[in-house]
């Protein structure tokens, strides 16, 4: 180290001392966890116990599938909608953008607890407006809460309308980024608006939708929040249990830390795995 | 090929108003420029006349027919802009044939035009390549290729040569000359550099805020400007400026003095109008246009401050009094003796203007 730079280090010691032990540490430290067995004291080294339980346990395969589920389905449609959004907030024709943008943006600033308590009012069987509204239209109602694919449908209604807007925002700034002339251009050239979108803005948007996407990815991997407080810890039965609720109903209620450690490591590898694959299959050509 | 007629044409942005009723009419296959200083309103004249903004009053026609409501596509131009405006994920054939593929163009025809286009300027080998993977130059050659392809009736060109280094912009100015004679269209051309304008034009149209200012060929806004600002504005370097008083006035010519020069006199032949003694007027001499001591008709002395030497030709420019003078000499290889020498101005070869820029002819 260069005497010039070891003032900067020493600045930076107490940062870099608090990363390394509560960032590094842990991450190394669950890592060796994993493969101990640490239901019984004292813990010991058994590097197939957790592992080899993760392969065969139906609650792990049913948390996966619910978080994939709503993988496939949430993000795709949460990035359209985004997308959507950002278009109109992008049109000359709309007045009060600010308002607008503002007004998007506001859901990832509310307390996530306070959005989960309006949303199980919202829904609730008896009380909530979105019956109401349904039956108001004829249709019956639906009892969000008991039934798997409501409850399914509620989480991802739930993380749409917290994150659409912030997507939104984001994509905002890319299409602000495509020149008004290539559009000129594209108008000279008789194509049509709608032409245009899907052959000039969608394509120059890819690396900011990419961003996004996998932004979503690794966010819904984690999924918690939801599935724990607005259909009470992925109920019904287990129905909306993401791989973020089995972690903790492992960790902390089991107090099972090695279950939670493995369980922990294959949500990351399935993000980066996932991750990476979209990556791929959106490269840009050479 | 078709010509384009603009009449008392008014464009306002809100109540702002830019463009304060031109009338223009450009032949079939004329090549006519745009010039003025930056913010005169030529990108918006136009635009206008591509579609790309609303007309606020006035009628454009291409080819007899009034296109104020017809659609850009439809009104058979094509635009070279001069951001060249390149479609950044597509590769350059794609560029070209993409207007004609969005169309339903027959796929026989559009590969056909696209050829052509790309032997006419000489892309032929960066067909592959995507916008970013060009140079300036090339780019600039993929937008007028672009342009090419549609097969208008008229060109639009804003600018497209701003952003291209010196030597390039020579290149491809004759290229355009060069392309204009090969499709024989009509173009309109918007440049601030007057080089351009003189070089490509047929005819220059000279723009100031919001005005045409004067409408001719290339020579006759040199020769023969109409006001100040033409005269100011064409040429390179700039004309001079001298200020003088009418002392003496007869029925054919006007006696000036030259304020700043020692009381040196000019006799001015003048046709139409004879200004009354004691009028304040200006004197404009182009630096190219100062002669020896003696052979002209009035000999004025300078000291020179700052010379530039090109190799063919120097620019002085010199200390008149209050004024700076830039002249144009003859190169000379060993140095002066002194700074201090005279020049003479012919009569015939310099300009009279009123205090209010006009000409007095
Ligand atoms: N969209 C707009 N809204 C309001 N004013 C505008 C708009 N576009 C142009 N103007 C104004 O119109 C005038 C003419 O602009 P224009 O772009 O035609 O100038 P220009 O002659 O092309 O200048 P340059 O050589 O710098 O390109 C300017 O004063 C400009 O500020
Ligand atoms: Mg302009």
């Amino acid at each position: 180290m260069r005497y010039r730079n070891a003032t900067a280090y020493r600045f930076l010691t107490p940062y870099l001392l608090i990363f390394a032990i509560f960032w590094i540490w842990p991450i190394i430290s669950s890592f060796l966890i994993s493969f101990q067995a640490t239901r019984t004291v004292p813990w010991r080294f058994a590097p197939t116990f957790n592992w080899g339980r993760l392969i065969g346990d139906p609650a792990f395969f049913n948390a996966l599938k619910n978080t994939l589920l709503i993988l496939v389905i949430q993000v795709p449609v949460m990035i359209s909608l985004a997308i959507v959004m950002a278009v109109l907030l992008n049109s000359p024709l709309l007045k009060a953008r600010g308002l607008y943008r503002f007004a998007f943006f506001a859901p990832v600033v509310v307390g996530e607890v306070a959005y989960s308590a309006v949303f199980r009012l919202m829904f609730s069987l008896d009380f909530g407006i979105v019956n109401k509204l349904l039956n108001s239209v004829g249709l019956p109602k639906i009892d969000w809460f008991s039934n798997v694919t409501p409850a399914m449908a509620l989480i991802m209604i739930a993380v749409t309308w917290r994150w659409a807007g912030y997507n939104a925002i984001i994509i905002l700034a890319g299409l602000q980024s495509i020149p008004d002339d290539v559009y000129e251009a594209a108008t000279l050239d008789r194509v049509s608006k709608v032409k245009q979108f899907f052959h000039i803005t969608l394509p120059l948007l890819k690396p900011v939708i990419v961003f996004c996407a996998v932004l979503s990815i690794i966010g819904t991997m984690q999924l918690f929040t939801e599935p724990f407080l607005i259909t009470e810890r992925g109920g019904p039965g287990g129905g909306t249990e993401t791989l973020g609720l089995l972690l903790y109903r492992q960790g902390f209620r089991s107090l099972n830390f090695g279950y939670a450690s493995a369980v922990a490591y294959t949500m990351a590898g399935l993000a980066i795995a996932i991750t990476l694959v979209q990556l791929w299959l959106t490269r840009e050509p050479k | 090929m078709a010509a384009v007629t603009l009449t008392n044409v008014v464009k306002r942005f809100g109540t702002f108003e830019v463009v304060h009723g031109a009338n223009l009419d450009i032949a079939d296959g004329e090549f006519v420029v745009f010039v003025g200083p930056s913010g005169c309103g030529k990108s918006t004249l136009l635009r206008m006349v591509a579609g790309l903004e609303d007309i606020s009053g006035g009628e454009i026609a291409i080819g007899g027919k009034v296109v104020n409501d017809v659609e850009p596509a439809d009104r058979g131009i094509a635009m070279v802009f001069q951001s060249y405006a390149l479609y950044p994920h597509m590769t350059v054939e794609q560029n070209l044939s993409f207007g004609l593929r969005m169309n339903g163009n027959p796929k026989a025809d559009t590969e056909r035009r696209v050829k052509r286009a790309a032997e006419i300027l000489c892309i032929d080998e960066l067909m592959q390549r995507r916008p970013k993977q060009l140079s300036g130059g090339q780019r600039q050659r993929v937008a007028i290729g672009r342009a090419i392809v549609r097969e208008p009736q008229v060109f639009l060109f804003d600018e497209p040569l701003s952003n291209l280094d010196a030597e390039l912009r020579v290149q491809m100015r004759v290229e355009i000359s060069r392309l204009h004679k090969e499709l024989g269209v009509t173009m309109i051309y918007v440049t601030h550099d007057q080089t351009e304008a003189m070089t490509l034009a047929d005819r220059i149209v000279v723009l100031k805020a919001g005005n045409v200012e004067q409408i001719g060929a290339p020579l006759d806004l040199y020769d023969d400007p109409t006001n100040r600002f033409v005269a100011g504005f064409i040429g390179s370097p700039k004309m001079n400026f001298i200020a003088a008083k009418v002392v003496e006035t007869s029925n054919s010519a006007a006696v000036v003095e030259l304020v700043n020069h020692g009381g040196a006199r000019l006799r001015k032949p003048l046709c139409e109008a004879f200004p009354t003694v004691g009028t304040e007027v200006m004197l404009g001499v182009r630096p190219e246009h100062f002669f020896e001591a003696g052979e002209g008709d009035c000999d004025i002395p300078v000291k020179a401050d700052v010379a530039e030497h090109l190799g063919s030709v120097s620019y002085v420019y010199a200390d008149a009094g209050p004024e700076e003078l830039i002249i144009e000499r003859e190169a000379r290889r060993q140095r002066a003796s002194s700074d201090h020498f005279t020049v003479s101005i012919k009569a015939e070869r310099s300009l009279l203007f009123d205090r209010t820029g006009a000409r007095i002819r």
